[in-house]
């Protein structure tokens, strides 16, 4: 539905598109996931044709848009602070895309409907700049979708909201977009909102597509290392495969100071190969218990410290450190110290490993 | 905001005495003077001298030229400010800079600019305009217009540009934009900058004295009138159009700050 191709745009001296390629399908919310200045806004803005790109084409529904002025694109766009016209009523913002279309229909069911659809109806006569955030931007996703766009774009838009509001809005837009099967593409910095919202999650670095893929993929089984370290896998290592087991349906990959049991995947021996490990996947234990895990790897603890709701234990285990998350409530009922002598156990299934 | 901030302060220090004193001293300064100046003359006084056929006429003439001037400079001065506020472009500075110039400079100095290039031999020789209303015109638009231009830029590039680009994004051309988002929400800016053009035209003097010269009846504007009055010894008539001035520029501001805070507010 919208394809890019090899765009690449710079700003002076600094290049924030090199060779972007993406590939949205209609009807779906695409994620576009990035850390600041790697190029996720650039890339809206020239979807919208806001600013124009260097070199590269874009394609909506096959035909080439490159040329065609932002206003005549059909292309919705949703911004973090809203942008809601302050001179004019929630009735006369949301009216604003049809009458500036000149469309000569009967403009008030739609904005009713549009109003009903984002859950704010009697609001018409009210003063944008008088509502909280989460109504302004329901206000302007309002706006966006009465002009019936061929795809809307998102840029943050919940970052300016309290965690609550954010939450609450994230789901109502998601169950929209899938009701409307309105072709979506969301930016944002924010992981959970990338996994909760996104069919697919493009993950740009430097003004490059990284990787692509169901947030499925890109969570659990991310093809590329930067990707892997982004969404927060703590624990990669180098290691080569040793021996394939097909009939355990294993392989044993051996690392600079451990040896792994990760599920079988189709390679030769002798692949170099990163292998890793989710910290909340591994179980931490003071004494050896007996566990399925074919993985045990025995460390010291070098700190702990909180991370988000759960406990982060680093661990020495030799040349390397691993992370652990565990719960706080264990980390006091272990008596989980610095210094601790400590066995770690994950499954084989646990074993990511990159190619 | 501020003024809560500020009465947390307490008001007995040496310094506070001190800038209390000196603001008191300037402020005695500016009244005792304007004062000086309402009690310059009677109400009877002044009614006779406002009659008078020649004081008459160069109110009128002060009027239709002012309000020509403010039409001019609206014509011209918007899309002025738009292309400076919207538009990057070579050579900016320097247009920028020239808008600039007939604020810095002295009245007298774009007068004789202007009688040079209308004047004799001068490159717009052949329109006519010294000693006459159209001579006037151009020399208070010279000299006031850029007051237009620099208010409505700035509100032109104070509005937000994401507003500006989902205006666009919901199918607006930037015409469509500039009509119903830019000119609306620059509003209180132009109407600012209306305001300050129109007092400064019609208190301008120098420029339109050396274009228009100072012809009863013909181009004599008020302020001008003033001077000719006091120099040929008829005080009141002086003092009876510099009140009228001076009530008006009153006016002028009140309805200026009121835009001013109006326009605050909505930030």
């Amino acid at each position: 539905m919208i394809q890019l191709n090899d765009i690449c745009k710079s700003f002076k001296e600094k290049e924030v598109l090199r060779s972007l390629n993406l590939n949205v399908k209609k009807g779906e919310m695409f994620v576009l996931l990035g850390s600041s200045g790697c190029g996720k806004t650039t890339t809206l803005s020239i979807i919208a044709g806001l600013i124009r790109e260097d070199k590269g084409d874009i394609y909506v529904d096959g035909s080439r848009i490159n040329d065609i002025p932002p206003h005549k694109r059909g292309i919705g766009f949703v911004f973090q602070n809203y942008a809601l016209f302050p001179h004019l009523n929630i009735y006369e913002n949301i009216e604003f895309g049809l009458k500036a279309r000149h469309k000569q229909r009967n403009n008030r069911n739609e904005v009713k409907r549009a109003l009903e659809l984002v859950g704010l109806d009697g609001f018409d006569n009210k003063n944008p700049m008088k509502l909280s955030g989460g109504e302004q931007q329901r206000v302007a996703l309002a706006r966006a979708l009465v002009t019936e766009p061929e795809c809307i774009l998102m840029d943050e838009p919940l970052s300016n909201l309290d965690a609550m509001v954010r939450e609450r809005l994230r789901h109502e837009m998601k169950q929209l977009q899938k009701d409307v099967g309105l072709t979506t593409i969301y930016v944002t910095h924010d992981q959970v909102e990338a996994m909760m919202l996104g069919d697919r999650i493009a993950v740009l670095n430097n003004g490059q597509n990284e990787e692509v893929g169901t947030p499925e993929k890109i969570f659990y089984k991310p093809q590329r290392e930067f990707v892997a370290r982004f969404i927060g896998m703590k624990n990669i290592f180098n290691g080569k495969i040793t021996t394939l087991d097909e009939e355990g349906g294993v392989m044993q990959i051996s690392t600079e100071n451990f040896e792994l049991t990760a599920v079988l995947i189709p390679s030769t021996e002798g692949t170099h190969v990163k292998a890793c490990v989710r910290p909340e996947e591994i179980i931490l234990m003071k004494s050896d218990q007996k566990t399925s895990a074919r993985n045990e790897i025995a460390g010291r603890i070098i700190t702990i410290f909180p991370n988000g709701p759960l406990m982060r234990v680093l661990v020495d285990v030799g040349e390397d450190e691993i992370s652990v998350d565990i719960t706080r409530l264990a980390t006091r009922d272990l008596g989980l110290k610095k210094g601790d002598k400590v066995i770690l156990k994950f499954k084989a299934t646990s074993v990511h490993v990159i190619m | 905001m501020f003024e809560q901030r500020f009465h947390l302060i307490h008001h007995n220090s040496f310094f506070h005495i001190l800038i209390s004193l000196i603001a008191g001293i300037y402020f005695v300064f500016l009244g005792t003077i304007i004062a000086c100046l309402l009690t310059a003359t009677s109400l009877n006084e002044f009614i006779n001298n406002i009659k008078s056929p020649e004081i008459l006429s160069s109110i009128i003439i002060s009027l239709e030229t002012s309000i020509a001037v403010v039409i001019l400079a609206l014509i011209f001065g918007i899309p002025v400010a738009y292309l400076l506020a919207t538009r990057r472009f070579k050579g900016k500075i320097i247009l920028d800079t020239l808008i600039d110039l007939p604020i810095i400079s002295p009245p007298l100095v774009c007068g004789l600019a202007i009688l040079i290039a209308f004047g004799g031999q001068g490159l717009y020789s052949q329109f006519d305009v010294i000693f006459t209303i159209k001579g006037i015109i151009i020399a208070q638009l010279f000299v006031a217009s850029p007051f237009l231009i620099r208010s409505a830029r700035i509100a032109f590039e104070s509005i937000d540009q994401d507003i500006l680009t989902a205006a666009r994004t919901l199918g607006a051309s930037e015409f469509y934009t500039f009509r119903n988002v830019s000119l609306p929400l620059a509003r209180n800016g132009i109407i600012s900058g209306i305001i300050m053009t129109w007092a400064r035209a019609l208190g301008e003097f120098g420029a339109t004295a050396m274009v228009a010269g100072c012809i009863p009846y013909k181009t004599e504007t008020m302020t001008i009138g003033i001077y000719m009055h006091a120099l040929s010894g008829n005080l009141d008539a002086s003092v009876a159009l510099s009140l009228l001035l001076i009530v008006s520029a009153f006016a002028t501001l009140i309805v200026f700050k009121y835009f001013g805070r109006y326009n605050d507010s909505i930030k």
